[in-house]
């Protein structure tokens, strides 16, 4: 069940790049598939063990890895997303639309 | 920390990267930072002709990261393969630094993203675990989005923009194979990997590793940008800066290639080539006959990359040891004279403010030294003798005897001779007309030394192309190799001939009325995003499906 949401989210994710015309919802389409990667690893991390990865705690924990590759994941998207906001940003100052089709085919005749 | 030479390979352009950023608080100091910010690119070289030796003599030199060891820790590993990588890597880094010195419109800001950018190279090259890799990918690309998009024009914003996307949506594909690999291994060191797979008895025949691989392979695939995955690279590589798409055409698409050959090498995808190699030899077809086409003068070159890279798929396809070295000397000659054209095309660009090759005045007399550079480079990727495309196509070709996908590299190569004699047109000498070229941007001597100096190490790669190539077959394999076939043999030379009639036949069609409208059309066909999407999913099935 919780699999099948995942990937749910996932596929919204990337629904919403393709079939967004918008590019800051194309910007959400990646950050959503993003986490649906991010909560892949972290469910089956969360799958191992019990509680916290603290040593000392007395019950199985969780292995720790997963959590710490995706705290990185996030940070990485993060940057990325900060970044595509930017470009959306200027893009918008320079062509007066957010819709991406029209971006590019004013962008591509700009030259040529 | 600092006792293995491996580690300032990776750290020297992280510190040159953080010097020349100080340029930026220091304002009259901005130029001798960013000089010695470049020079850092020194610390590398050293380091790897230090650590040839071993290397040569077929070990692999380790180097845990921070003393923790490698299931835990980050672990560096150099081997002949990642040699080659970091060395192709520095030497294009440098070249292109040294262009760009002299320009003021690079400032600290871009000598911080550069340097950043080979810091993320080294890093692919390097890593021993998949999920440093992912982060290097990262690297690498959050530092490339910044550089095209650097000159703030509208088309390089759009660029970078659509290579956000789509190579974003790349490398989660990538964090869904490293998650399969994790859940299914429990290991992420490439090595460790490769161990697991050979006593549980190959990729096959452990569950979903052929899933995970082609996953890998598409994450990286759109990075490295053959067909399907290619779509970003024309626009990203054509409206960047001109020494940015000298970085990302000769140095970028390489060091991903090369991961990807390594992983499917340690993983044992051996069943994998025969698709590789169909697709290298489709991609090296179609995107030359894009490029044929064109009338922007970057976007000509950046099909070409595609063009070539398709070329070091299929021979890598073909799977000998010998292909293996053709493909990686191809690789190293190609990021040679495709920096030394963006360089020198760009260097038009600039000075007449076109880019449209029939707008550019015949420009041989304006810049004499640019002009026999650019020559040299045309030379090169056309594979005439003495240049040394004309080496490593040879390799190319003994590498794929017998192999049905040849004849599409064939074709492939005069396709590319006509493309080059249609922009060939720019630099030769000719009458200028008067009054066009007075607020142009002028090379100084250091970028023209730097194009001159990168013509002469095509020129040498060529006449040496054999030693070259031996001296890379021992790099990568640890043992000298059996048989390298000559270079200049009469036959070879003679097959020339007809590829360069045929070439100059392809010219002149292209260039009635009936090439020119087809031009057109072919120009026109670009695939939508959705469709591009479709892409990945189709190639992830195809990947997934040759296992069985």
């Amino acid at each position: 069940m919780i699999w099948a949401l995942i990937c749910l989210i996932f596929l919204v994710g990337l629904w919403g790049v393709t079939r967004k015309a918008n590019m800051v919802k194309k910007v959400m389409g990646l950050s959503i598939a993003n986490s649906g990667i991010i909560l892949l690893f972290v469910h089956y991390g969360s799958l191992s063990g019990a509680t916290a990865p603290i040593e000392g705690s007395g019950r199985p924990m969780v292995d720790p890895l997963p959590q710490a590759l995706m705290l990185t994941a996030i940070v990485v998207g993060v940057c990325v997303m900060a970044l595509a906001l930017v470009l959306v940003y200027r893009l918008y100052l320079r062509f007066g639309t957010l819709d991406m089709h029209r971006v590019e085919l004013g962008a591509w005749k700009l030259h040529d | 920390m600092t006792d293995s030479p491996l580690v300032w390979v990776l750290l020297a352009p992280l510190l040159g990267a953080v010097v020349s950023l100080f340029g930026k608080l220091l304002a009259p100091l901005r130029r001798p930072l960013s000089f010695l910010g470049a020079a850092t690119l020194a610390v590398p070289a050293a380091a790897l002709a230090l650590l040839l030796e071993p290397v040569l003599s077929g070990e692999s030199v380790r180097y845990a990261l921070g003393g923790w060891p490698e299931p835990y820790g980050i672990g560096l590993v150099l081997d002949g393969l990642s040699w080659i990588s970091c060395a192709l890597t520095t030497v294009i880094a440098a070249a292109v630094a040294l262009f760009s010195l002299g320009r003021r419109r690079y400032g600290a800001g871009y000598f911080f993203f550069l340097l950043m950018m080979v810091t993320g190279m080294y890093g692919v090259a390097l890593t021993g675990d998949l999920f440093t890799m992912f982060v290097s990918f990262e690297i690498v690309a959050v530092s490339a989005y910044v550089l095209i998009a650097w000159e703030g024009t509208a088309t390089g914003l759009a660029a970078s923009y659509k290579y956000l996307v789509l190579s974003t949506t790349g490398i989660l594909f990538f964090l869904f194979g490293v998650f399969l690999v994790y859940r299914d291994l429990g290991v992420l060191s490439i090595s460790h990997i490769s161990q697991a797979l050979a006593t549980s008895g190959g990729v096959l025949n452990t569950r979903a590793m052929h899933l995970a691989l082609a996953s890998l392979c598409v994450g990286i695939g759109v990075r490295t940008a053959f067909i399907p995955f290619h779509t970003w690279l024309p626009e990203a590589h054509a409206y960047a800066p001109h020494p940015v798409s000298a970085v990302l055409s000769g140095a970028m698409i390489k060091v991903s290639l090369f991961a990807m050959i390594r992983i499917i090498l340690q993983f044992g995808g051996e069943y994998l080539l025969e698709l590789l190699m169909w697709i290298g030899a489709v991609t090296a077809l179609a995107a030359v006959i894009s490029a044929l086409s064109q009338s922007d003068v970057k976007r000509l070159l950046a099909y070409h990359s595609i063009s070539q890279l398709g070329y070091m798929l299929a021979v890598f396809g073909a799977g000998s040891a010998l292909a293996l070295t053709a493909s990686f000397s191809h690789a190293l000659n190609h990021a040679l004279f495709k920096s030394l054209l963006f360089l020198t095309v760009g260097a038009a660009v600039s000075l007449t403010g076109q880019r449209n090759l029939y707008r550019i005045p015949p420009l041989g007399r304006r810049l004499p030294a640019f002009s026999a550079a650019f020559f040299a480079g045309a030379l090169s990727i056309s594979g005439i003798p003495p240049f040394n495309g004309f080496a490593s196509k040879g390799l190319i070709t003994a590498g794929m005897k017998g192999s049905p996908a040849y004849p599409l590299l064939w074709v492939t190569s005069f396709l590319t001779i006509a493309s080059f004699i249609k922009l060939g047109r720019i630099f030769l000498p000719g009458e200028e007309p008067k009054g066009l070229l007075r607020g142009g941007d002028r090379p100084g001597a250091l970028q023209t030394a730097v194009v001159v100096a990168l013509a002469v190490l095509c020129l040498c790669t060529g006449v040496f192309g054999r030693p070259v190539a031996g001296g890379l077959y021992r790099i990568l394999h640890g043992t000298a190799p059996e048989s390298i076939p000559r270079v200049f043999s009469g036959g070879r030379l003679l097959g020339v001939l007809p590829a360069a009639v045929l070439g100059a036949a392809a010219y002149m069609a292209v260039s009635t009325d009936l090439g020119k409208s087809l031009s057109g059309r072919v120009r026109e066909l670009a695939p939508e995003l959705r469709t591009v999407l479709l892409f990945f999913f189709v190639g992830l099935l195809a990947f997934a499906a040759v296992a069985y």
